[in-house]
């Protein structure tokens, strides 16, 4: 019988903490965009501004809001954001929610496929070079991963595209589609093989290579001497009994690494100008422009939070032995 | 007489660091069915390893030197590991030292023995594996089995992870069941209480036992012969009474007297000089003559072969050559004096 | 100078499992030390051996209960404070594990002399490396060892440069948590000469907790027997051994094997009924020196 109380008063604490770390984020963030150098006022008017008079400069601030002290403006815009309203896009003219949900699929598309992929990927590297332990095979796949971890995305990206765009013409270069085509799905999945093969190439060795150094630690542990002397089969063994010890860490470490990997994401949409999430960041903080970074930064913070403690939760609940933690206290208090 | 195992000359080393380590040095043994034997020896003296060499599972860079396992007419060195893997569980099975880490902390105690079961016969229904791993539980000793078949390892306590062990390990009624250490992770009245079980259980199934252990009372306990060991060879052998009432190895006298129940009223307990040698090396001649208070200058230079004492006691000594001085048992002919 | 040197009263010690759950580790345990005397404490693994001599060694702090060591309380903060220094040099703890309890990057010389050095006294010796030649050459090891590091040496070998580091200070009282379980049969008798030596020579006091009951019958003067944090059973070690009383000692007892094949396949071994135990009752002296837990007469 494990009590509701606690479990909720667990979760509670963990949604407060929760709520915290986003209050704070959004404190710090709004700060440190208005601390960075960068004229909100080039991404309102464009090119116009060098032609204002610092007359009509300041009646624009006055208009955007800009002149108030910091806090002032954070008030407004907490006010705003309680009731849903973040404001417009200093560059689109357009409601921040709207240009972000236009361009939010494209994003899921990239990360959220590259994602599942990549962990698919590094759970079938690892348990490879555990298999092949020390055999040519690992020895390969490890130099591999050591290798893609030291290339910079944003520079694989430009190989990638100096050879199948430039020089071959085998694929598209940018963007998600091709103007006027976006139902057109084939058209779509061209363009997604350049930046998806840079995320693939990149993430997964890493977590391949954790993978395999926790599925040799639990090769060598006691248990499966036992196993062993069971008579049961290496495959057994490595699946049945290791991969179970393993999957609670690689689990929150999935979740974890959703910030390493939305990051990389970001990265190769930029390069590749994909109209998704990253390539938004990227030109908001560019162009100072406040609301849109603003939003950005909140929601692939909170994505971040979010998973961290998601993580931490697995980690805890996973386990059998924490899993029953309460069972087992209040039946050692019984039997002393 | 039939045997059931018998270890010949056999030679194993571990390649490490500092050199290759000869573990196991011609070391020959035999086993009859229903028996128990106790191998004796301190820590690194090859006995972990000789088990080791028996259920196969030797070190990836273990080496068979020389020499032949043969268990039931068949030499179970030349098998392959696919093989093994067949006779493991069924033929032979074993038991750790160490309860806390042998068992897999995510599964349940249940599903563990069940796997054992289910590599033994695996004919056997869901429903049919499932009574034999409460029939196992019950014969180790564990009450409430169908309750506690679900629970995890860690819900155990070390005597009861033990004896889930030892259900693990007679699943498939193997012929022989090697006990490597079983008892020293434990308390004395777990101890006690596991030994019993295991006295009990190898007399009610007959199974062939080889006891490994460093505790000369644990041994007493439960076994018919005694081998003990040193610097990986076998330095005396024979039946439990003949080795402890009229023990023939200075080595084994030094064991013995070292025991705090023989030195009552001492000022101080006997101690064996001196640190047992690295097995990178094996010193040329017997390897315990340098800690031997008796040794002949013949210890330095040759090995001694093994002297028949009796039908069933022999021991490695050169103290037993008939040129030798006769040297008493320096406990006055074992624990009876 | 009074005859005792260490005096536990009434000690609880509690671990906190979770928000409710308490586990009573050391329950209202009393027990005195005398000068020069080796007194053995055995039980089960979680019987609160160890906890108890984390506490003795002001490492655990008891919730309640007085540990009296020459006449200071170290269970009050203010007298410990006082005699901090004295304390930490008259009382030396040598633990179980002491591969873990050396620290692998230092030298042995280093090791041993390094309570020298903490507390800056002057080597009698000349020189800090002399002092732990000589604290070496006392436990049997002699000075090639000095310019050695704990993982070349053997488990026996460690143990003894444990005890050289302890016994470096002159300690009054040592600790002994477990000092022989991890070694040989053979190191053992080393180690158990070496303690008796120390106590003949230098009178120390030994409080020594062990699970191997034969070695404790062998070396210790008075035992005290010790079940889920209580002392259930506490008397002059022959007395104890030849006429247990409380029904763990003699579970205990009935299970120490003996190296006697014949004897032991007969022995019958007694259990002890966990369920049976209860810790009311009062610690009270039932023959001379002979203390038991037990509950009062119904008179």
């Amino acid at each position: 019988m494990i009590n509701h109380k606690s479990k909720l008063r667990y979760y509670g604490t963990k949604l407060l903490i929760f709520l915290l770390s986003v209050f704070l984020l959004s404190v710090l963030v709004f700060y440190i965009s208005r601390l960075a150098p960068g004229d909100p006022l080039l991404s309102y008017y464009g090119d116009r501004v060098e032609k204002m008079s610092v007359a009509e400069k300041e009646w624009a601030r006055d208009k955007l809001g800009l002149n108030d002290p910091i806090y002032v403006q954070y008030g407004r815009w907490l006010q705003g954001a309680f009731h849903g309203d973040f404001g417009i896009s200093f560059k689109y003219k357009q409601n921040v929610m709207e240009v972000i949900s236009l361009r939010l699929g494209n994003t899921l598309i990239l990360g959220g496929i590259g994602y599942i992929l990549i962990f698919v990927l590094a759970l079938g590297l690892g348990i490879l070079c555990a298999w092949y332990e020390d055999k040519w095979v690992d020895r390969v796949l490890c130099r591999f991963g050591t290798l893609s971890c030291c290339i910079p995305e944003f520079w694989f990206s430009m190989i990638m595209i100096l050879i199948f765009c430039v020089t071959l013409h085998w694929l598209p270069s940018s963007g998600a589609y091709s103007f006027g085509q976006a139902g057109n799905i084939p058209d779509r999945i061209r363009h997604l093989i350049l930046p998806m093969s840079v995320v693939l190439l990149n993430h997964p060795w890493y977590y391949g290579y954790m993978i395999r150094n926790k599925l040799m630690e639990e090769m060598r542990a006691d248990y499966v001497m036992l196993a062993k002397a069971k008579g049961q089969s290496k495959a057994t063994i490595l699946f049945k009994h290791c991969l179970r010890n393993v999957f609670p860490s690689y689990i929150s470490l999935m979740a974890i690494s959703v910030p390493h990997v939305l990051g990389g994401t970001y990265i190769v949409e930029t390069v590749f100008s994909y109209p998704g999430i990253g390539t938004l960041s990227y030109e908001s903080a560019r162009f100072a422009d406040y609301n849109m970074l603003m939003v950005l930064c909140m929601l692939t913070g909170i994505m971040v939070i979010f998973c961290n403690m998601l993580g931490q939760i697995i980690n805890e609940r996973i386990d059998p032995r924490i899993r029953a933690n309460e069972v087992l206290e209040s039946s050692e208090v019984s039997s002393l | 007489m039939s045997q059931l195992l018998e270890i010949k000359n056999l030679t194993v080393t571990v390649p490490g660091s500092g050199g290759t380590v000869h573990a196991v040095r011609d070391v020959s043994l035999t086993l009859r069915p229903g028996e128990v034997l106790a191998l004796v020896g301190e820590s690194g003296c090859g006995k972990s390893m000789l088990c080791k060499s028996i259920m196969g599972l030797l070190p990836k860079s273990a080496r068979i030197q020389q020499g032949s396992i043969t268990v039931d007419g068949r030499d179970i060195t030349l098998c392959s590991q696919r093989e093994m893997r067949r006779l493991r569980g069924t033929l032979m099975s074993i038991i750790f030292q160490d309860p806390m880490t042998v068992l897999d902390p995510t599964m349940t105690i249940g599903a563990q023995i069940e796997e054992a079961v289910a590599h033994v016969d695996k004919s056997l229904s869901k429903k049919q594996r499932h009574a034999r791993v409460l029939e196992l539980m019950e014969m180790v000793g564990i009450e409430n089995p169908e309750e506690r078949s679900r629970l995890y390892p860690y819900n155990f306590s070390g005597g009861m992870r033990q004896r889930s062990v030892m259900a693990i390990a007679l699943a498939g009624n193997p012929r022989i069941l090697l006990a490597d250490e079983p008892t020293t992770a434990l308390d004395v009245t777990i101890q006690a209480q596991i030994i019993d079980l295991l006295r009990d259980i190898q007399q009610r199934l007959g199974t062939a036992t080889i006891l490994v252990s460093h505790d000369l009372g644990v041994v007493a306990r439960a076994a018919d012969r005694v081998a003990i060991m040193y610097a990986g060879k076998i330095v005396e052998i024979g039946t439990a009474e003949e080795v402890y009432y009229d023990p023939r190895h200075p080595y084994t006298w030094g064991l013995m007297q070292s025991l705090p129940a023989l030195s009552k009223g001492k000022e101080s307990l006997h101690t064996i000089p001196g640190m047992p040698p690295t097995l990178v090396a094996p010193p040329k001649g017997d390897a315990f003559a340098c800690r031997n208070e008796y040794a002949l200058a013949i210890d330095y230079e040759q090995e001694p072969p093994m002297f028949q004492i009796t039908d069933t006691h022999y021991a490695a000594t050169w103290l037993l050559d008939p040129r030798a001085p006769k040297i008493p048992c320096p406990m006055g002919g074992g624990l009876h004096g | 100078m009074a005859d005792t040197l260490l005096e536990v009263r009434n000690l609880c010690h509690q671990f906190k499992l979770g928000r409710k759950a308490v586990i009573r580790a050391v329950d209202h345990v009393s027990f005195d030390l005398k000068r020069g005397e080796i007194f053995g404490l055995v039980g089960e693994s979680g019987s609160g051996k160890s906890t108890l001599a984390r506490c003795i060694m002001n490492i655990c702090k008891p919730q309640s209960g007085q540990i009296l060591y020459d006449g200071i309380d170290t269970t009050d903060r203010q007298a410990f404070r006082k005699n901090k220094t004295r304390l930490q040099q008259e009382r030396q703890l040598i633990f179980q594990d002491s591969a873990s309890a050396l620290n692998q990057r230092m030298k042995l010389c280093d090791i041993v002399s390094e309570p020298m050095s903490i507390h800056h006294i002057k080597p009698k010796r000349g020189s800090l490396r002399e002092e732990a030649a000589f604290q070496l050459h006392y436990v049997g090891m002699d000075r090639s060892y000095l310019d050695k590091y704990p993982s070349e040496i053997s488990g026996g070998q460690r143990q003894r440069v444990a005890i050289a580091r302890a016994v470096s200070m002159e300690p009054k009282l040592l600790v002994a948590d477990e000092p022989i379980a991890s070694l040989d049969v053979s190191i053992q008798a080393q180690i158990i000469n070496l303690f008796k030596h120390l106590r003949a020579e230098h009178n120390f006091s030994i409080l020594f907790i062990a699970h191997d009951l034969a070695m404790v019958e062998y070396l210790c003067d008075r035992v005290g027997v010790m079940y889920r944090g209580s002392l259930v059973e506490m008397a002059p070690a022959k007395e104890l051994f030849a006429n247990p009383l409380h029904p763990y000692t003699k579970a205990l007892l009935s299970a120490i094997p003996l190296p006697d094949p014949i004897l032991e396949r007969k022995r019958r071994r007694i259990d002890f009924d966990a369920l049976e135990f209860s810790r009311e009752g009062t610690f009270t002296e039932v023959l001379p020196g002979h203390f038991l837990l037990q509950k009062e007469a119904a008179e």
